[in-house]
């Protein structure tokens, strides 16, 4: 063999056992890392801090931010072809178990963190079938909003139970003064499905059995979606087009007693200068039905791409992300529509915390007990189902049972495919 | 003029090329996807089922609902459209100093992108935020609750569209209408017609030609429309206004992008369907 031709080889094999088998390479300074991120009220959280984290490691971080949408397809994009757009990846957690296939796992970096901090159903939400894909940077619950001021001139006690919540909002409901006795998403959007699904839950059904059959269309489903249907009677006369942002005006403008929302949209209901019920709202574990308490997970988890090629500098973005600093800065950005909460106890019961966000031993607790849907790839095929069988159920245009029968025959095609 | 014609290709080639790149190439190769399972979740899987998506498709109840809600919605937007524009052609072709001075006012939503005026008229038509319900309730009329009601979402869809896209009809009828020949009118005059008369028996005539490349263009485009169901109801409530347009969203969202495929592909059958429809009629009045 020709000389040039053996150095040629050599210098090959040193460069592909180098870059397949060998110790990551550090990061580069002046590297530069892409991110998919939520366009809106997180990434200005992410804007005015990042900063720091470039000037600290030299590392450049260009964001792509994309409303809720576009961020799971661009991401699914990007990951499933050959673009390979993103080296990082800030992901809804149902998103995991689809993405996992394109995502490195991250067990080794957990090994310089401190994960004991973290409230351990965050860290649930990154792993799937052993590994964990992505860790937690924003843990988002289902809450349970009450007007304190009312309830304590009524008399009432927090509920307890859906049946409590029920019989609160009949007697708090005041159509004549125009407020509502509870307010909770109930329009063409997929939060009314998830707010379907925890009542569903409540009552002990859910729409996949523990073998990942369709379970949509049993006695405790159809009473756990029944009384969410009852609950919508004595919500606004409009609540049919409600979405995630007309639950928050309701709440602000004092036009509902009660109300259940994600924490993320919490912090605006305590903006002195946009809310009329700032500093008169409670906030509690969610009610319990008869099979239990259960609040929705919804924690927003970052990861990386397994094809990047900037993996050191991803890892240490990773970790910078979901550390206690950031997660301390993002909590007490000064913003009223901003939100992103750190999944880290240290940081939720910081006193500095709790003063600036009056829910955070709430998000604590619910968080704690908090339920993810079931981990399995086909999860936003399935929330668009229960979108569609929630919105018609909410509105009438078809029976609870129908919509449940429905919704069954929708996931049976889903699964099937 | 067949040896002009020979000679003339080599010029149109480059054209030609560019637009079977970027016109015939993605559609054909969009037509290839929809024949295959494609999920972007799980690209290993990918798998030839023929016309196992279109299949999948027609036999789905909610292929037919949307088909239904885009149809009803074309046919209401584009007939309130043709009639508002008709009348504000006609009454602009007189010649006044104020019509020049009010004509670019009307033709301002024109150059509203979708997404912005869908998400004014969103807030116009919130029922306790929204001047519309305020203004109702300043009149003493309880305002209705105009997006969490199925038809009235459709009726504020309507108009919402009528409003963008009227002062489109305006500018193409009223075009067609300043550019009739007088004689017909003068002859029209001289014979002792009235005004109605003439508009019915002379003026609408002379217009039908661009009344129905008007209205095409119209329905093709109200028949796709996304934007504005998509800001405005996001096809609620319940599924009351969801489209064609939005199923084909939500399935590409999800990564089925065979399935995606399949139903653009026969979005464009039923478009072009319906387009050839029009246009055989217009054939009629041309040779009739």
């Amino acid at each position: 063999m020709n000389i040039r031709v053996r150095i040629a080889c050599m210098t090959l094999a040193v460069v592909l056992v180098g870059g397949l088998g060998g110790a990551p390479v550090a990061a580069a300074p002046g590297e530069t890392i892409s991110l998919a991120f939520l366009a809106g009220y997180k990434e200005d959280v992410l804007r005015a801090n990042i900063a720091k984290f470039e000037q600290a490691s030299g590392i450049h971080v260009q964001i792509d931010a994309s409303p809720y949408d576009d961020l799971y397809k661009k991401t699914l994009l990007s990951l499933s072809t050959s673009a390979n757009r993103y080296d990082v990846l800030f992901m809804d957690e149902p998103w995991v178990p689809a993405l996992a296939d394109f995502l490195a796992p991250l067990d080794d970096i957990t090994k310089q963190m401190d994960l004991a901090d973290f409230v351990p159903s965050t860290v649930a939400a990154g792993r799937y079938r052993g590994k964990l894909y992505a860790l937690p940077v924003d843990p988002n619950v289902q809450l349970f909003i009450y007007r304190k001021d009312v309830f304590q001139e009524r008399g009432l006690k927090v509920p307890d139970t859906w049946d409590d919540v029920l019989h609160d909002a009949q007697a708090l409901n005041d159509p004549s003064k125009s407020v509502a006795g509870i307010v909770t998403t109930a329009g063409s959007d997929q939060q009314t499905g998830l707010y379907m699904l925890l009542l569903i839950w409540s009552y002990g059904g859910d729409v996949l059995d523990k073998n990942d059959r369709p379970s949509a269309e049993t006695p405790e489903a159809r009473r756990g979606a029944g009384e969410f249907v009852q609950l919508l009677k004595y919500a606004p006369p409009s609540v049919q087009s409600y979405s995630f942002a007309d639950v928050n005006k309701a709440v602000q403008l004092g036009k509902a007693v009660m109300a259940i929302q994600w924490a993320s949209g919490a912090r605006p209901m305590e903006d002195k200068a946009n809310s009329t019920v700032a500093g008169k709202l409670g906030y509690a574990v969610m009610p319990k039905g008869p099979a239990g308490r259960d609040p929705m997970r919804g924690v927003w988890t970052i990861g990386i791409a397994a094809k990047t090629s900037h993996k050191d500098a991803a890892s240490k973005f990773v970790q910078w992300i979901t550390g206690k600093e950031f997660g301390t800065a993002a909590a007490l950005y000064p913003a009223t529509s901003s939100a992103i909460h750190s999944p880290r106890v240290s940081v939720l019961q910081d006193p500095k915390v709790d003063a600036a966000l009056p829910y955070a031993p709430a998000l604590l607790a619910n968080l704690r007990i908090a339920r993810s849907r079931t981990r399995v790839p086909q999860w936003p095929d399935i929330q668009e189902a229960l979108r569609q069988a929630a919105a018609k159920i909410s509105t009438g245009a078809i029976s609870v049972p129908d919509g449940l029968k429905e919704l069954d025959a929708s996931l049976g095609r889903i699964m099937a495919k | 003029m067949e040896r002009y014609a020979r000679g003339g290709l080599p010029w149109l080639a480059p054209g030609i090329a560019f637009l079977l790149l970027i016109d015939l190439f993605p559609l054909a190769y969009a037509v290839v996807i929809s024949l295959y399972s494609w999920w972007l979740v799980r690209p290993s899987d990918t798998r030839l089922v023929g016309l196992g998506n279109y299949a999948g498709l027609v036999t789905d109840p909610q292929l037919a609902h949307d088909t239904a809600v885009s149809a009803v919605f074309m046919a209401g937007a584009v007939s309130l459209e043709l009639v508002a524009g008709l009348f504000l052609a006609v009454v602009f072709a007189r010649r006044a100093r104020i019509f020049d001075l009010v004509r670019p006012v009307i033709l301002l939503p024109l150059f509203i992108t979708p997404v912005v005026s869908g998400t004014m008229w969103r807030l116009m038509f919130h029922p306790d935020l929204g001047i519309v319900n305020y203004y109702l309730r300043r009149i003493g009329i309880a305002g209705p609750p105009w997006l969490s009601d199925p038809g009235l979402a459709m009726v504020a869809l309507v108009l919402l569209d009528a409003w963008r896209t009227i002062p489109f009809m305006f500018l193409v009828l009223h075009a067609g209408i300043v550019s009739q020949p007088h004689e017909f009118f003068e002859a029209a005059m001289v014979d002792g017609a009235g005004s109605w008369q003439t508009f019915w028996h002379i003026t609408l005539p002379l217009l039908r030609y661009i009344m129905v490349v008007a209205v095409l263009i119209r329905a093709m485009d109200a028949f796709r429309e996304f934007d504005i169901f998509y800001v405005v109801t996001s096809g609620g409530p319940g599924t009351a206004t969801e489209t064609i347009q939005m199923l084909n969203y939500r399935i590409f969202g999800f990564g089925r992008v065979g399935l995606a495929s399949a139903l653009s592909t026969l979005t464009l059958v039923l478009v072009a369907a319906m387009s050839l429809a029009l246009l055989r009629l217009l054939g009629r009045e041309r040779t009739a």
